[in-house]
């Protein structure tokens, strides 16, 4: 008898608290997004699949000597995961649109309003009770704005590790709804004449631009906020590996296996801090309701600022692309140029989208290190 | 409340100190591309990728194995004609 009460004791049903049933749902939602809906499923899979892990009871994932107890400290408490998949992006991403049209970097400058508008929402919620934000919690959340994974879990673990589950699961939430939280921002911001703006076609960008751009954005950096080369460094190494020319190897694995390899290895992270304790309060609720408000507030600057430079101008900028100033690439540039082509069926805005598009996680890199040189 | 009051002026700060500094960053980026890059452009193009014209090739091999030009054009001549015949023959059937 003894050893089936003992027996039944190791079970996980004698041991679930309903914080951990609650958490498991909250992972199986994520499975089903990822998988149903197909919203960021690359990262919500691995998350969701995190969240059910490390509330098993008993098992011990997240607790010292456990699996995703030394996979969140090995690589994401020391930022390398983040990092890693900055590199990545940097392989994927063309600076051509941007540097054929410089002048849509004023647009991802423009869309990081969202991060910093955001900073007096999450100090305001400090008025709810339950509720209470430092400014470096307030930062963390507020770099959701952003709309850019790496550099929100980068940021978060500097400065609010203990936010982090939240953060980034608004994060990629807000980030896969983009398709949906944007449209009608933009449409409520433009007229239907600003709509049908068909833009000029872009240069060709020689190869030594595209080689010099990385190093520039590197030496800048270096020179007027080191704090931001974290992030800024890995990402001009990744482009300046595809743009180069002779080093396509590393490029391809940078772009596919490692940045793969790292996903999943982030995302198990991120799940392991879906843990009920730590997500199962009103702050998470603050931080999903924040994120929302800081992505809606940087469309919207992006777009005014569109339509701002659109009016000083000489050649005509259709107001749609400022969207694409919150990174989130290459989504908010498709997201554009759909919007685009209702009003005009011949208007296609994709490439020029992706300048305010890769300003914009230039942007949010930059905005990053200004909020761990100032508040870090 | 003082203690609220006080992070919304630090909110406030950062929020023009922030802005300021990312259009500031961005800004010279715009200058850099405009004047360095668009230098860099002009004097660095792209090397056009040029495709072997095919005839003088074959015009090389056949020197090379000792056969006269006139040989060549004569031959030429022939295969065409040759060809323009049997191409018009379908259609004066018709």
């Amino acid at each position: 008898m003894d050893s089936l009460t003992k027996l039944w004791l190791s079970t996980g049903l004698a041991n679930f608290e309903s914080g951990q049933v609650i958490m498991m749902v909250v992972g199986c939602v994520l499975l089903y997004l990822a998988i149903a809906r197909n919203f960021e499923p690359l990262l919500l899979l691995p998350m969701g699949f995190g969240a059910i892990l490390t509330n098993i009871p008993g098992a011990g994932f997240s607790e010292a000597g456990g699996f995703l107890y030394y996979i969140y400290h090995g690589g994401i408490e020391t930022g390398i995961f983040p990092l890693v998949i900055f590199m990545g992006v940097g392989a994927m991403t063309d600076f051509g649109a941007l540097i054929a049209n410089p002048k849509t970097l004023f647009l991802g400058a423009a869309a990081q309003t969202g991060i910093f508008a955001t900073l007096f929402g999450a100090i305001a919620l400090n008025a709810v009770p339950g509720i209470e934000f430092t400014l470096k919690d307030a930062s963390a959340i507020a770099i959701i704005g952003g709309a850019d994974g790496p550099t929100a879990i980068f940021l978060a673990t500097k400065l609010a590790p203990e936010l982090l589950g939240a953060i980034a699961v608004a994060a990629y939430s807000y980030m896969a709804l983009v398709p949906i939280i944007q449209p009608p921002i933009m449409r409520a911001l433009t007229t239907e004449d600003e709509r049908k703006i068909e833009m000029a076609q872009l240069r060709p960008v020689t190869k030594v631009e595209k080689v010099v751009f990385p190093l520039a954005v590197l030496l800048m950096t270096i020179f007027f906020l080191p704090a931001a080369t974290p992030l800024v460094g890995m990402f001009c190494l990744g482009n300046l590996m595809r743009e180069c020319g002779v080093v396509d190897r590393l490029s391809s694995t940078v772009q596919n296996e490692l940045i793969n390899i790292t996903t999943i290895f982030l995302g198990l992270g991120v799940g392991s801090k879906l843990s009920a304790e730590a997500f199962l309060n009103i702050e998470t609720l603050g931080i999903l309701a924040l994120g929302a408000v800081a992505f809606s507030i940087g469309t919207a600057s992006g777009v005014l600022m569109a339509k701002t430079m659109n009016k000083f101008s000489k050649v005509p900028i259709n107001p749609l692309i400022g969207a694409a100033g919150v990174s989130a690439v290459p989504m908010a540039a498709r997201v554009a140029n759909k919007v685009g082509l209702e009003a005009n069926p011949h208007n296609f805005l994709l490439m020029h989208a992706m300048g305010p598009n890769v300003a914009g996680v230039l942007g949010s890199a930059v905005a990053a290190g200004i909020l761990l040189a100032l508040v870090g | 409340m003082e203690h609220l009051n006080q992070l919304f002026v630090e909110a406030g700060t950062l929020l023009v100190t922030g802005m300021v500094c990312v259009f500031a960053f961005l800004g010279l980026l715009v200058i850099f591309i405009n004047t360095v890059l668009a230098k860099l452009a002009i004097k660095f193009p792209d090397a056009v990728v040029q495709t072997k014209p095919q005839r003088p090739t074959k015009q090389k091999s056949y020197a090379a194995k000792g056969i006269s030009p006139n040989v060549v054009a004569a031959i030429t001549s022939a295969v065409s004609q040759y060809r323009q015949q049997h191409s018009q023959q379908p259609n004066s059937k018709k």
